[in-house]
């Protein structure tokens, strides 16, 4: 079960024996995926650049690093959720905005900011392991669950506040407004983060049960590896991901309500299928989600560009939807061929 | 002894159904001052709130409206319509069992107002709707064409004085999804500022898609200024100030926010402590006093001259007149609890836009 950070995960099938794979396997697919992304963000840079030569600039590399920041950790934390077969977490934009809550909360009530980040971060773990929790012991559907508890959480957040507004003179708004190396300051967590999960995925055992049990669970536990344990500890880690979104969110919104995580669903998981990683679980490369998120965020970016009308974007959004589960749905039949 | 347990656990299942049946029917009334059917000569007002659960103006609409029949020495049956097309529609059987003179409502979930309005067609009950049109009904709702205007209009004058019309960029942070009322902020707020400076050059209006929401809009956004990398003056409007504060914040990301003023709609961000710099002024349109204006209307049918139904949000019952504001004038007017309590101390007759709107 071993992988590298640019190798997809592909666990074995019940009719391989147990674990063993084509050597070669892997780094032809998760190569294929980038390349099939970077395919089609080339299609739309150099028409873009074409029409536009101005494309190619310091201020669009600014525009797409911003946009890219908060979405790819949440990607981050549905892949995890994904891999590991979990399905979907429908409930990660109000993990989200959950955090950025407790981070916000925090702030004003006069905690220094490396406590609001602990909070925010923590707020999240706390909202996966409830996620984790009825789904491991309740043994219900993952996407039924977290779309219960994302329409009860939303719900309690409208209880307890309207909106939030992060103290305009604090460090942590301070930073969202800040670049280093020429970049937004958060779009460099992201990075740290795919990194650093993709590397966990790989070298630790807590990465490799994650896969082994979104590949073939059968397998996994006649191996020894306790289904629930593990899931639930994907929905912990995912949360404690959506928790660290929240705090940059939190960083980089001003104000924000209880529903405005909403418009990152699609996205994210939109980002998520592209880069590959297939809704039946154990596959899925974290450095090609990277360039799925990139190149989703360039869309805007392009549209501006172009000088299309305004509604184009959400024609594109709901169009990259659609591909991106028929490419899925076609690599699954594929596979079992 | 098995029937007996069949038996036994059909009347418990009955009896929770029942009881969850109450519960959720009383979950979706808000303070029902209910009171006996109307069978005497006293005039009642049914109000439904619309119930959305992040706007506290729809909740302070009832309360508006309660002291308004106070006032006037009204019944008052008070509902919400839980943002909930089946609860609008229920309620709609309520205020009609309870024989009200006349209904007003906010309903954000229109699809059923077709059924509900031929409940109260055949039960004779006129109805005041909120910004939300339907044939029949008389309608209640900002000028949104002038509060476009307005907004433009300011936002120009003070690029005339502060740039000289010299204007690189106007941007439009829209909310398609809102239709009519989206181009009538929008494009009557580009129009506004083309009227005020019309040098600026037709290519330098861009739009792009906000969605009404500052989170949406701080995604979108970047893309326009990078699209945009020698514009210097730059002025955003939009369709509410989420929108338009969504595009001044993708600027200060970019470094693009030297020299840049926007002039939002609605009013939201415009007054507490964290106000954005370059937000300058916006619209404000008072929501939570709308029933002051309803209530003229109420006068006329208590009085028995019901006045003739205008139905569009183009030839309104009621005109709500905007009003807007720098952010120095938003910061002197009241908060909303307390606008509401100045309304309710002031004569009958008297708007939110008669004591707070200086401009």
């Amino acid at each position: 079960m071993t992988t590298t950070l640019i190798t997809s995960t592909e666990p074995s099938r019940p009719g391989r024996q147990g674990g063993a794979r084509r050597p070669d396997a892997r780094p032809n697919v998760a190569l294929r995926d980038a390349l099939s992304i970077a395919g089609v963000w080339l299609l739309l840079s150099v028409p873009t650049t074409i029409v536009r030569p101005d494309f190619l600039s310091t201020q669009t590399l600014l525009a797409i690093t911003f946009t890219m920041s908060i979405s790819g950790v949440l990607a981050v934390a549905q892949a995890l959720v994904v891999i590991s077969g979990g399905l979907l977490d429908l409930s990660l934009p109000v993990a989200l905005v959950l955090s950025a809550w407790a981070a916000v909360a925090a702030l004003t009530s006069g905690l220094p900011t490396w406590a609001a980040v602990i909070l925010g971060i923590l707020a999240g773990a706390a909202w996966g392991s409830l996620n984790g929790l009825i789904v491991v012991f309740g043994k219900l559907n993952p996407i039924i669950v977290t779309l219960a508890t994302g329409f009860g959480g939303l719900a309690v957040m409208l209880i307890f506040f309207k909106s939030a507004q992060i103290p305009s003179t604090s460090d942590l708004r301070l930073f969202g407004l800040g670049r280093f190396l020429g970049l937004p300051n958060v779009f460099w967590p992201m990075v740290a983060l795919i990194v650093l999960t993709g590397l966990a995925l790989t070298y630790t055992r807590w990465g490799r049960h994650l896969v082994a049990v979104g590949g073939n669970p059968r397998a996994a536990r006649a191996r020894g590896i306790s289904l629930r344990r593990t899931r639930f500890f994907v929905f912990l880690g995912a949360g404690a991901i959506a928790g660290a979104a929240g705090v940059l969110f939190s960083a980089v919104n001003p104000s924000f309500t209880p529903a405005s995580g909403a418009g990152f669903q699609l996205i994210v998981i939109a980002a998520v299928i592209l880069a590959g990683i297939s809704l039946s679980g154990g596959k899925g490369n974290l450095l090609v989600l990277l360039l799925s998120v990139g190149f989703l965020a360039t869309i805007p970016a392009s549209i501006a560009f172009f000088g299309l009308a305004p509604a184009w974007a959400l024609v594109f959004q709901g169009a990259l939807l659609i591909l991106a589960v028929g490419i899925d749905g076609y690599r699954l039949k594929r596979s079992a061929r | 002894m098995k029937p007996f347990h069949h038996a036994k656990r059909a009347a418990i299942g009955i009896a929770s159904f029942a009881a969850a049946g109450v519960l959720l029917a009383g979950c979706s009334t808000v303070g029902a001052a209910a009171p006996a059917e109307s069978d005497d000569d006293t005039f009642t007002v049914g109000f439904a709130v619309g119930g959305q659960p992040d706007a506290d103006w729809q909740e302070l609409q009832g309360d508006v409206a309660a002291g308004l029949a106070e006032q006037r020495g009204w019944d008052f049956v008070e509902l919400s319509n839980d943002n909930s097309e089946a609860t609008a529609t229920k309620n709609a059987d309520v205020f009609i069992q309870k024989g009200v003179d006349v209904v007003m409502m906010f309903n954000g979930q229109p699809s059923a107002n077709p059924v509900i309005a031929k409940k109260y067609a055949e039960a004779d009950i006129p109805v005041i709707t909120f910004d939300i049109a339907q044939e029949g009904w008389y309608f209640v709702g900002v000028d949104n064409a002038a509060a476009g205007t307005d907004g433009g209009t300011k936002l120009g004058e003070l690029a005339d004085e502060k740039w000289d019309c010299k204007v690189d960029l106007v941007i439009s942070a829209e909310g398609t999804s809102a239709g009519q009322i989206n181009e009538w902020r929008t494009g009557n707020a580009r129009d506004a500022v083309k009227s005020a400076c019309p040098d600026i050059p037709e290519d330098a209006y861009v739009s792009y898609e906000a969605d009404g929401n500052l989170t949406t809009s701080l995604a979108n956004a970047p893309g326009v200024f990078a699209a945009h990398p020698d514009a210097k003056n730059i002025l955003v409007v939009g369709i509410n100030d989420q929108a338009v504060v969504g595009a001044l914040q993708a600027a200060t990301q970019l470094g693009r926010d030297g020299s840049i003023m926007g002039w939002g709609q609605d009013g939201g961000l415009i007054t507490g402590d964290n106000v954005d710099p370059n937000l300058v002024g916006s619209v404000m349109y008072f929501l939570e006093g709308y029933p002051a204006f309803a209530y003229q209307i109420a006068d006329e049918i208590a009085a028995g001259n019901a006045p003739e139904v205008k139905d569009t949000g183009d030839d309104a019952a009621v005109s709500v007149t905007p009003c807007p504001v720098t952010k120095d004038e938003a910061a002197a007017i009241p908060s909303i609890d307390d606008r509401v309590a100045q309304l309710a101390d002031a004569p009958e007759g008297t708007t939110e836009y008669d004591l707070f709107c200086t401009t």
